[in-house]
């Protein structure tokens, strides 16, 4: 990390962004177009990556802290098994879908495939930024 | 010798090149559509209306299949677990037992 040219520099602070905006943007429509939790969370923690790469891993540790990644990975698995139990109390059995009591909208059951992909999302990204960031800091 | 190695490979490669786009041939070939099977009539009918997603795939991963999709992340976590805890840091981390620091 001796020669960093301004145009990785620049580049790559300008693409992260972007890229975790893609990493949500695929978690958000995974239901209705190609996407989802898996390969939503891996483009999250492709900019992740990036900014290690680009910035180093003390300047991407400051942005993603190494404590809150693996809360956020414990937080999000925990969330997967409420949502699980949430069928449960409603009488629908384990992950079963709790959005067909709700006669809301046009197509109302969809909102359990949604927060099961963003909660997917984020466990995938910061579980695989988690590994990246460890193996980063041992190089 | 090593010449020789070099052309066996080269028609090792050519002969799996062949094989490999005639197989893909035939399969794209034979099943336009797929294979038709009650499961996937039933998914293609019912899928949207009952999960609510639109994303077929996504219906059967997170609506019919989501217990599966729980082992999958649960997979993921602990291999995330198992990393980190070979790959101790060994600078940084100041409150690990004296043998495992390196001065």
């Amino acid at each position: 990390m001796t020669k960093k040219t301004g145009i990785l520099d620049l580049i790559s602070r300008k693409l992260a962004p972007f890229m975790l905006l893609f990493g949500f943007y695929l978690l958000a429509y995974g239901h209705a177009s190609p996407g989802g939790g898996f390969q939503g969370g891996v483009v999250i923690s492709s900019g992740v990556i990036l900014l290690v790469v680009a910035q180093g891993v003390d300047a991407a540790e400051k942005l993603f802290p190494f404590k809150m990644l693996s809360k956020l990975e414990a937080a999000a698995f925990t969330a997967f098994l409420a949502a699980g139990f949430a069928g449960i109390a409603l009488g629908m059995g384990f992950l079963g879908n709790p959005m067909t009591h709700v006669y809301a909208s046009a197509v109302p059951r969809v909102g359990m495939a949604l927060v099961l992909n963003l909660i997917i999302g984020i466990e995938v990204g910061s579980g695989i930024s988690l590994i990246c960031l460890r193996l980063f800091r041992g190089a | 010798m090593r010449a020789k190695r070099k052309h066996l490979l080269t028609a090792v490669e050519t002969v799996l090149l062949i094989c490999t786009g005639f197989f893909l041939f035939q399969v794209l070939e034979s099943n336009q559509g797929g294979a038709p099977s009650p499961v996937r009539e039933y998914i293609t009918e019912n899928g949207s209306r009952e999960t609510g997603a639109l994303n077929l795939v996504t219906s059967i991963y997170l609506g019919y299949r989501a217990f599966d999709t729980l082992g999958e992340t649960m997979v993921l976590m602990i291999a995330v677990t198992g990393v980190l805890f070979f790959l101790v840091d060994p600078g940084k981390e100041g409150e690990d037992d004296e043998e495992n620091r390196h001065p």
